[in-house]
């Protein structure tokens, strides 16, 4: 018989499985012998039988609680008896998917089932008998003996994959952003061509209220970088020189960049960084997140999209809504892959609408309750205007409350609205043979909505 | 036939091909064979008969091939047992390796093979390893120990295992520091009294310099390590507190939460005066706020967690209000959580931001979060009274919009407005009768129905619109039908002339047409109090109510003070003690924070914030409740402890009550520490109220220890008194108290202390009905004003529900039983031994009184003055038994037997009694002792 004793450790896993969303069994590892590998079914049962409205990420049958993520499509499990912190459980199965990642190159069904036997071997390095041991890509490569099976023979050229920074990759000498997605372990045999990318990426959140004002502006952001490098060399970053962090310093002129609050990989050496603001790091291969950093309600510049709404109900009972929408960024600069939803009256059952040039579109979301008008390019200093005619023959006693708010979701390439820079990127000793360096910058709408 | 024949050949094939390729001579071939076995293991498939051909492959110099060979082991040794020990050989072997990546995987994979047989086999080879000069071999050594205990605990102590883990804390390696650490920490959960993680200040010191190098994970274990340590004062408390902090900026979440609660436990031994202390609230804000930032799944544990800080320590967070505003985009049970903590978070000074937020959420798409964000305009408008009205106009809006599930929701919080100002918003009454016909939940419609009869005189047609819900009696939900029967009483008792026909309607409906038993008790207490005595009837049914309380959904104090010490692990999650749903709560002990572990010196305490965690204070129910109970405003509390509540069936309950509040008092500071308690307690033990230590701490150690108490005239001392109803639970009146027995009088001492800023007058007190019967000799006697900060004292007895200009408040305290020990306690002989011959065994039980070092004489004397009066002694072979009578001021006579054997200082106490003396009995003599002792 084990025993059980009720455990207090916060880092006590007890199983670690790996589900592709039709739940087939990819990895399934069992560090304690508390429960029996029956569970993966109850998860999968429990996983798929939850509403929309339950937290899924920490569930329970009888003792034993399981914590999930989603990533890459597969749900990747841990289960514990004790109580145990899901914070560590779900920072581990993110890292271990990154892991994944790193080692076989991409992340879905069929590199997880092609590369069990690595995983396996990562899993047993990554964790003893339900602790923790350690996640660092730079440590494990001592012990990993499997090499990755690819699925696809990595290709710079193949830009089938375009996605996040690949928008514009034929006008801009931007790497696609599958150019990254390849396994670490390969620039082994890849004839130690290396090759770096760091990437800026933000995420803002904004509220503008029905009058216009500002009511919350917020930017979440992350400096990653992804390394493939046959040897491991320092590495130094440079920030803006005037990037400041803390609400209370004091601003003199020029372009300063300033956030709230910052933290750092804890492989990062900041000696350089008061001074200079330069992050120093060994990276390790594969994907890590140097620096994190958000700033709240002060942005440097005007938030980039102003929407100017004018609803009313003409005569035969239809709603009109007449939408201008304005592009503050600069004229250089362009948000692409616009989506402006608005939601409508309960009851409205078509729209037409009026829209002021072709290569925009717009349809009404029975389901959502809401149009979605795309707007594919959308260059700085422009406006935009839209007249939708909102068929709803038995609309409610207060439709117009009914409208809104307005929620856009947009990229914003080359482009970051704190303003951080990277000023240089350095590597020592200079890498024997060619490198490649890129870096790439990109906001996201997280959360922008404007109110009406 | 041959179809089935086929497959089984196809099935054997398989294993049959396997096993050729397994004994391949070429090591590619081999290494494939054995993936593919493990990939057949992984999808579920039996191929345990290939367990000899994969472990021949065993011993082989390629890495990549044993560790496949050892996961394979791994999984199947349990199901072979007898042919695991062949690899026994390879893997002694194989821990003398040169490589230390051989000698680790080997003694890993040697601990998760779970054979006893190949245990004998593990000591040798792990105690090299423990000693070995790779870190990474020590590190993986580390566990294998707490694998070994886990199999066979008894091996690992006699083998000395123990001692070179506990060496191992002070390695030069911070990484087999961790693991010995955690495994430390394990092991020592398995033996709750064991000294095995000796923290002093050395170990803490060396654990928070291996904090700053280790790795993330390991920081976790050390963190959790500290968490468990209580500092000897202030000032260590600080310097440890100034070295975690650094953790705080990390960015692994689980490393910055296992910070904040190590920062949260230590932070309450700080004087709150000390400049440091501001400066860590100020320190802890940002951590908390980035979490938000993370994938959803982190935002919800994160926000979970944030609940509960915000319900300890508002001020953390009362500047960031911001942060907590929804996004479209959260998933819904992060909106949920969001908006529960913004409410928490409301205050007169955001509240405007609040509500405007709100009320935007209350024109969103997703029905429940609406429903909620409509709920948390009314909690805001009860919460922040300033608010109110801008909270009823916004909710006046809502209803304009015809919205099915808006309005019924908005109609039930405005119910709840109305119970909290009476006689304010009674305009909006027109509006919402407009409504009436779109109510189809029961919830709405009985909110409706209650207004409609609480406001009867200022509604013309109040009548016709209770009677148009009568129509359809029959079909309403038991809610509803409790509700509209009230409602008309209420309303035939306001204007009796029309509503006649209506009540007798109702009546009858509810008596003679319904089998609910609620309803129908119900329905025949009004008839008979309209037939018996109007008057009487008017004063109970449009009775004044209590008002409201203002927080609703509080976690009650001491399961919050558990939580807190669980910051960051699932227990915070669920929002309940890790021993409700992890297995077997062996050696889980009942964290508490530091500041409240010291019994009642921190009474008298002027800061209503410590003050909160001595009491227990009964959580006032939700207005739901006290709306369904309108009538029946019995008080009873919430919390499973203090006098047994009215409704338990029969006796044997309510002296089970007694007689786990009995044990708490007893046990004092150490309840969690004993097994056998934690699962008396059953499913709530974190509700206990802290203030048994009070009354009862020290119990019997301090008893004994003072030797000079013996035949101390009885009533000399007085108890000191615990905080029963902290100010901060009570708009700043605070009460503790203390029962004593004074000249056959049972007498419950108060001192009242009001510490609002305004005068209180108009006391008054009330006892909920208890199981003895126990009631106020006169009313509570407060002639002057009780001006702010000062305090009186009258003399008074017993508990529960005191009210005064303010409002009324209710707690519970609790009573030595030994105060029910009348004076004429004391039996005849004879009696004595025909009642204890005649008592059925059944009635007996035995319990230990340990650490008793007085004579049986002196125990007698003491017992004596708490009236327990020995009727007779004997000695047995050098045990002196004490036959003793006690009765209880109802009348019941309990007996019992007192062993006493010299120089053994647990004394066995048998017991038996009319009725329900066994279990009264226990407690009894504990308190007697107690009592005595004081």
């Amino acid at each position: 018989m084990t025993k059980h004793f009720a455990s207090t450790i916060a880092a006590m896993i007890s199983q670690v499985f790996i589900l592709s969303s039709q739940g087939d069994h990819l990895i399934y590892k069992d560090f304690r012998g508390e429960a029996g590998s029956d569970v993966v079914g109850v998860f999968y049962e429990k996983v798929t039988a939850l509403t929309g409205d339950q937290p899924p990420v920490v569930m329970n049958h009888g003792d034993l609680h399981f914590v999930h993520v989603r990533q890459g499509g597969l749900y990747w499990v841990a289960t514990t008896t004790a109580d145990s912190s899901p914070f560590t459980l779900i920072e581990f199965l993110n890292r271990l998917a990154a892991l994944v990642k790193d080692y076989c190159g991409s992340l879905c069904e069929k590199s997880v089932q092609m590369n069990f036997a690595l995983i396996y071997e990562l899993l047993d390095e990554v964790v003893d008998y339900g602790y923790i041991q350690t996640t660092s890509s730079d440590v494990l490569k001592n012990f990993i003996q499997t090499e990755a099976v690819c699925s696809k023979p990595f290709s710079l050229f193949d830009l089938s994959n375009v996605g996040l920074f690949g928008a514009e990759t034929q006008q801009s000498k931007v790497a696609p952003s599958s150019a990254a997605t390849r396994p670490v372990q390969s620039s082994r045999e890849q004839g130690g061509k290396s090759e770096i990318f760091v990437d800026v990426i933000e995420r803002m959140s904004v509220v503008i209220g029905s009058n216009g004002v500002v009511m919350k502006a917020d930017v979440e952001g992350e400096i990653r970088v992804k390394c493939f490098m046959p040897s491991c060399s320092e590495m130094r970053i440079g920030l803006n020189e005037e990037f400041s962090i803390g609400k209370s310093q004091i601003r003199g002129y020029g372009a300063a960049v300033r956030v709230d609050e910052c933290s750092f990989h804890q492989a990062v050496r900041l000696d350089e960084f008061s001074s200079s603001r330069i992050l120093r790091l060994c990276p390790s291969p594969g994907e890590q997140t140097v620096m994190q950093y958000q700033l709240s309600d002060e942005l440097p510049s005007a938030p980039p999209f102003r929407l100017y709404p004018t609803i009313e109900r003409d005569s035969g009972g239809r709603l009109l809504m007449y939408l201008k929408l304005r592009c503050d960024l600069l004229p250089r600069s362009a948000a692409i892959n616009v989506c402006v939803t608005i939601p409508v009256p309960r009851g409205s059952v078509s729209v037409s609408q009026e829209l002021s040039s072709p290569d925009q579109s717009a349809e009404l979301k029975l389901q959502s309750r809401a149009i979605e008008w795309r707007i594919p390019r959308f260059p700085g200093g422009t406006q935009l205007s839209a007249l939708f005619k909102l068929e709803a023959p038995a609309l409610g006693p207060a439709p117009l409350m009914e409208v809104g708010p307005v929620v856009l979701a947009f990229e914003l390439p080359h482009l970051t609205v704190t303003g951080l820079q990277i000023r240089f990127l350095r590597l020592s000793p200079v890498q024997p043979g060619p490198s490649q360096r890129w870096i790439r910058y990109v906001t996201h709408s997280d959360s922008y909505v404007i109110r009406v | 036939m041959t179809d089935s024949k086929y497959f089984t050949t196809t099935k054997k094939g398989e294993i049959f091909e396997l096993k050729a390729e397994l004994n391949s001579d070429k090591k590619e071939k081999k290494k494939e064979a054995v993936k593919k076995v493990i990939a057949s293991m992984t999808v579920g498939k039996d191929v345990s008969a290939l367990f000899p051909d994969v472990v021949n492959c065993m011993q082989t110099d390629n890495l990549e091939l044993k560790k496949l060979v050892y996961l394979y082991l791994m999984n199947y040794a349990k199901s072979q047992p007898d042919m695991a020990i062949m690899a026994v050989n390879t893997f002694v072997k194989d821990c003398e390796d040169p490589n230390p990546l051989i000698r680790a995987l080997a003694v890993r994979t040697m601990g998760c093979i779970r054979v006893d047989k190949i245990t004998e086999y593990l000591c040798e080879p792990l105690r090299k390893c423990l000693k070995d000069e790779d870190p990474y071999v020590r590190k993986t050594a580390a566990v294998c120990v707490a694998k070994l205990h886990d199999i066979n605990a008894q091996l690992v102590e006699d083998q000395g295992f123990l001692d070179t883990l506990k060496d191992l804390i002070s390695d030069s390696n911070p990484m087999v520091v961790a693991n010995a650490v955690a495994a430390l920490s394990e092991i020592a959960e398995s033996h709750p009294n064991s000294n095995l993680l000796d923290l002093n200040p050395q170990t803490i010191n060396k654990l928070l310099t291996a904090l700053n190098e280790c790795t993330e994970w390991g920081q976790i274990f050390i963190l959790d390590c500290l968490a468990n340590y209580t500092p000897r004062d202030d000032r260590e408390s600080q310097s440890i507190c100034e070295r975690v902090t650094p953790r705080l900026s990390h960015a692994n979440s689980a490393v910055v939460l296992s910070a904040v609660k190590v920062l949260m436990k230590f932070m309450e031994m700080l004087p709150k005066d000390l400049d440091y202390y501001g400066t860590l609230l100020k320190k802890l804000a940002p951590p908390l706020v980035t979490l938000l930032s993370a994938e959803p799944e982190l935002q919800y544990v994160a926000l979970r967690n944030i609940n509960l800080i915000v319900q300890r320590r508002p001020e953390i967070l009362k500047h960031e209000m911001k942060v907590f505003f929804v996004k479209y985009n959260d998933p819904i049970y992060v909106k949920l959580e969001k908006l529960d903590i913004m409410i928490r978070l409301a205050s007169q000074a955001n509240i405007a931001q609040v509500l405007a937020e709100l009320k935007e959420y209350a024109t969103e798409v997703d029905v429940d979060f609406v429903r909620k964000a409509v709920r948390a305009i009314g909690r805001c408008a009860i919460k922040v009274e300033q608010s109110a009205e801008r909270c009823v106009s916004t909710l006046l809006d809502l209803i304009q919009t015809k919205v099915n599930y808006v309005v019924q929701e908005a109609i039930v919080v405005i119910k709840d407005i109305f119970r909290k100002y009476p006689n304010k918003y009674e305009s909006v009454i027109a509006t919402l009768c407009e409504n009436l016909d779109s109510l189809d939940e029961p919830e709405a419609r009985a909110a409706m129905i209650w207004i409609v009869g609480e406001y009867a005189e200022r509604i013309d047609n109040a009548d016709e619109l209770l009677e148009s819900f009568l129509e359809g009696f029959h079909d309403e939900s038991t809610q509803v039908q409790l509700q509209l029967l009230t409602a008309i009483v209420k309303l035939f008792l306001k204007k009796p002339t029309e509503t006649q026909e209506l009540v007798q309607q109702v009546l009858s409906l509810a008596t003679q047409d319904s089998d609910n038993p609620d309803l129908r008790d119900r329905g025949y207490i009004y008839w008979r109090l309209l037939s018996t005595d109007p008057v009487a009837a008017k004063e109970v049914v449009l009775a004044e109510k209590p008002l409201i309380s203002e927080e609703t959904d509080l976690i009650e104090p001491t399961l919050l003070e558990e939580l807190i010490c669980h910051i960051g692990t699932l227990a915070s999650v669920y929002h309940k003690p890790p021993s409700a749903f992890v297995e077997g709560s062996r050696g889980v002990q009942h964290k508490r924070l530091p500041g409240s572990a010291g019994s009642g010196e921190s009474v008298e305490s002027p800061d209503p914030g410590a003050a909160a965690t001595e009491t227990p204070p009964a959580v006032i129910p939700s207005q739901g409740d006290l709306l369904g109970d309108l009538l029946n405003l019995d008080l009873t509390p919430t919390t499973t402890t203090g006098p047994p509540p009215p409704t338990t069936s029969g006796m044997q309950m309510g002296a089970m009550d007694l007689l786990s509040g009995g044990l708490d008092s007893l046990l004092g500071g150490d309840i969690g520490g004993n097994p056998a308690m934690g699962a008396a307690f059953g499913a709530a033990p974190a509700t206990m109220p802290a203030s048994f230590n009070a009354p009862g701490s020290g119990g019997l150690d301090d008893l004994f220890d003072l030797g000079g108490g013996v035949g101390m005239p009885m009533g000399a001392l007085n108890p000191p008194k615990a905080v029963w109803l902290p100010a901060m639970k009570a708009k700043g009146l605070e009460i503790s108290g203390v029962f004593v027995r004074r000249a056959g009088v049972i007498q419950m001492e108060m001192t009242l202390t009001n510490k609002a800023m305004s005068v209180m007058t108009d006391f008054a007190i009330q006892f909920n009905r208890n199981s003895f019967g126990l009631a106020p000799a006169g009313p509570l006697q407060i002639l002057t004003p009780l001006s702010p900060n000062q305090s009186i004292e009258p003399l008074n007895n017993l508990q529960v529900a005191v009210k005064n200009n303010i409002d009324v408040f209710y707690f519970s305290c609790q009573y030595p039983i030994s105060m029910l020990f009348v004076e004429d306690g004391k039996m005849e002989r004879q009696v004595f031994l025909a009642t204890w011959k005649d008592i059925p065994n059944d009635n007996e039980s035995q319990f230990q009184i340990k650490d008793c070092h007085l004579n049986s004489d002196a125990a007698s004397n003491k017992l004596q003055s708490s009236n327990i009066f020995t009727i007779a002694k004997r000695t047995v072979e050098g045990q002196d038994m004490l036959y003793q009578s006690m009765k209880l001021t109802n009348g019941i006579w309990v007996l019992a037997e007192l062993r006493v054997q010299a120089g053994n200082p647990n004394y066995t106490v048998s017991s038996v009694a009319l009725a329900i003396g066994p279990i009264i009995n226990q407690n009894g003599f504990e308190n007697g002792f107690t009592n005595q002792a004081l």
